[in-house]
């Protein structure tokens, strides 16, 4: 099920009560079968500050998708974070960082909470956010971690490969326009290029094409990019390919 | 039979009286989510009789202009009311004269003026600053930040719970005057705790303090309201109260303090209104009270004071006195009866020393306080959940947060039962 799905199923289960005592009296029953959270999850780190009440929030990974656990010292919040999970639970980082959940206002719930409760309801959705964000980053720099400096090497060439002249149907690389690739071990890439001219209008665009291409390319962590007209580029510094392809030879 | 009779009749006048009294108030007849409000914050602030509300209207149409300064009639009316309220405050406490009652903007700001301006004229290095462990926050911050200013120290006046001799949440004074050494420069406490509703022995404090020579500001914000204030009668060096917890504005407060003291101590801020001439070089300050008063004070709240005041003497005098007291009488045990019962913890038992004010903290074991207030107010309920700015007191009940019904002369025995009904209901739906 999608999280809007879920959403829905939710927004369905509240239109079946006509008033707020038997909502609560539905949440507060949520709150009280929802599995009890391990004491090692019971850590500061997983504590969510800003509420009247305490609550912990833990999440695991398993195959890509995010589950979460909780435990509050009030039933009625650990109703609605259980509610949170089950929106959110089972799905990716990038699902749940994309998502906009709106089922605590269709149901009313925000306008029914204190103003403190309701606060404390926007902590722990952004830090379920921030979980999610968190597992990205780990996700990606596993990932990085799998290839050598030379394969990111090669990999930032092939991505500059991927980049062309706006005017010239070549690729920046080939056109001989990057002077310098540097791959520091951490996986942080330094580039320094040039433009065919100075006053090259679209020179912005052209860099911008770049750091789009290398930071994708795979393994590569950051990319910063050094745009130089020393020396100043001239068709010497194209390869046997591109001026093959330009018809030069 | 004749007896019975007479009792009947006297419950039917006591009545009428309430209802008479609560048409005053508009904002106990309004409605909460769908239910009648019950009003039970009053420890946090009064709603407002009608006498009130008019006269700020009636205040800022007709009576608008900024105090002290000017030569025409609408400044004229507007200091008369000022002044006049100042005269009304006099009254009401029985200080001496008009010197001795200065407006700030709540008892914080009172406690935070004696706490900066005292402790810079007569505290230092190695000092002591004595507190109460039932402390509000406001009674206890502004001291700290004054006792590290001043290189003094704080000490604790404790409850029976910190000495182990008990869990009523009463002052165990067993210890007072050891700890009322040679050093301590000032005593501070509460007239009546925010949290256990207790009536403090405040009397017994300050003659044990000035028996030693030792000043003592009173946080009179709940004393205020619940006890009949007469500050030389109490002796106290200075006293602290917010006119919003007795039916008048919010953002003004009071503090009292005796005309050797005020004048002895340096002003707390500077700007208008409390200079007598001034140069660029040096400043001469106005008299007391002005003295304290720095710039355009909240002129119309402060004013507001007056019709206040008369209400709060209306409450408490005559019929309606006796009956409002005899209600009060019959909420203090219903409720102490009520919460009397295996699984609650009252923050707050009275005996013969201490009595108990209408204000009842309690914790209800394994349900979250405020789970309890969300789903009172769902009933019209209104009570308060947390920490009450007493963290340290209720620290040392082992509570992190509890709940509190507080009520005002205007409420009712009936809302007290349905107080206990919803909180059954509330209890029932959580555990």
């Amino acid at each position: 099920m999608t999280i809007k799905e879920t959403e829905q199923q939710i927004v369905e289960e509240f239109s079946l009560f006509d008033n707020w005592m038997d909502k609560y009296q539905y949440i507060i029953d949520l709150g009280k079968s929802m599995p009890v959270i391990d004491e090692a999850g019971k850590k500061d780190a997983n504590l969510i500050k800003g509420c009247q009440s305490r609550v912990w929030l833990d999440c695991r990974e398993e195959g890509g998708k995010l589950y979460f656990s909780a435990d509050s010292d009030a039933i009625i919040t650990k109703g609605i974070i259980s509610l949170l999970i089950r929106v959110y639970d089972g799905h990716t980082p990038d699902e749940i960082i994309e998502s906009e959940i709106d089922f605590i206002d269709t149901i009313g719930l925000r306008s029914n909470l204190s103003p403190t409760r309701a606060n404390g309801l926007v902590s722990m959705m952004k830090q379920i956010k921030l979980y999610a964000v968190a597992f990205k980053e780990k996700e990606k720099e596993a990932a990085e971690n799998k290839y050598s400096v030379e394969d990111v090497q090669k990999n930032v060439i092939r991505a500059l490969k991927q980049v062309f002249d706006p005017e010239i149907p070549v690729n920046v690389y080939d056109l001989g326009l990057i002077y310098e690739i540097k791959v520091g071990e951490d996986r942080n890439v330094f580039i320094k290029m040039t433009m065919t001219s100075p006053t090259c209008p679209l020179a912005e665009d052209v860099v911008n094409d770049v750091n789009n291409a290398v930071s994708d390319a795979p393994g590569v962590k950051g990319v910063q990019i050094e745009l130089t007209f020393e020396p100043e580029w001239d068709e010497s510094r194209m390869s046997e390919e591109a001026r093959l392809e330009l018809g030069l030879m | 039979m004749h007896f019975a009779q007479d009792g009947i009749t006297m419950e039917g006048k006591k009545e009428n009286i309430l209802a008479r009294v609560r048409q005053q108030v508009p904002a106990l007849s309004s409605k909460m989510n769908g239910e009648p409000l019950v009003y039970l914050d009053n420890a946090a602030t009064t709603q407002k009789p009608v006498q009130v509300l008019d006269f700020l209207s009636d205040a800022l149409k007709n009576r608008n202009a900024n105090v002290h300064r000017s030569m025409y009639e609408l400044s004229d009316r507007s200091t008369s009311a000022y002044e006049g309220a100042r005269e009304r405050v006099r009254r009401f406490i029985n200080a001496p004269s008009r010197e001795n009652v200065i407006f700030t903007s709540g008892t914080t700001a009172s406690v935070n003026l004696v706490a900066s301006c005292f402790c810079s004229k007569f505290v230092g290095k190695g000092d002591v600053i004595l507190i109460e462990a039932d402390s509000h926050h406001s009674n206890i911050v502004p001291w700290q930040l004054a006792a590290e200013r001043a290189g003094a120290s704080i000490k604790v006046i404790p409850t029976d719970v910190m000495t182990g001799s008990g869990r009523s949440g009463r002052l165990d004074l067993e210890g007072l005057d050891g700890l009322l050494s040679d050093n301590v420069k000032m005593v501070a406490v509460t007239q009546i705790s925010n949290i256990t509703g207790l009536r403090n022995p405040v009397s017994q404090i300050i003659s044990a303090a000035h028996s030693k020579g030792i000043a003592v500001l009173v946080d009179g914000a709940q004393g205020i309201v619940h006890e009949k204030v007469d500050v030389q009668a109490m002796d106290c060096d200075f006293y602290a109260f917010s006119a919003h917890k007795i039916y008048g504005a919010t953002g003004v407060g009071v503090l009292y303090g005796k005309k050797e003291l005020l004048e002895a101590i340096p002003p707390y801020m500077g700007g208008g209104d409390m200079v007598e001439t001034v140069t660029y070089d040096k400043t001469t300050y106005a008299s007391l009270p002005l003295k304290f008063e720095a710039g355009t004070p909240n002129f119309i709240g402060a004013a507001s004071l007056t019709p206040a005041l008369d209400f709060a003497e209306y409450l408490r005098n005559g019929e309606v006195g006796e009956a409002l007291g005899s209600e009060e009488e019959r909420i203090v045990s219903y409720m102490m009866d009520k919460l009397d019962t295996p699984g609650i913890e009252v923050y707050g038992k009275p005996d013969s020393i201490c009595g108990k004010s209408p204000i009842f903290t309690f914790n209800i074991e394994s349900i979250n306080a405020g789970d309890l207030a969300q789903l009172l107010d769902k009933m019209g309920i209104a009570v308060r959940s947390g920490m009450m700015c007493a963290e340290p007191l209720l620290n040392t009940f082992g509570a992190v947060s509890a709940l509190r019904a507080s009520f005002a002369p205007y409420n009712t025995l009936e809302e007290a039962e349905t107080f206990v009904r919803c909180l059954e209901r509330a209890r029932t739906m959580l555990s």
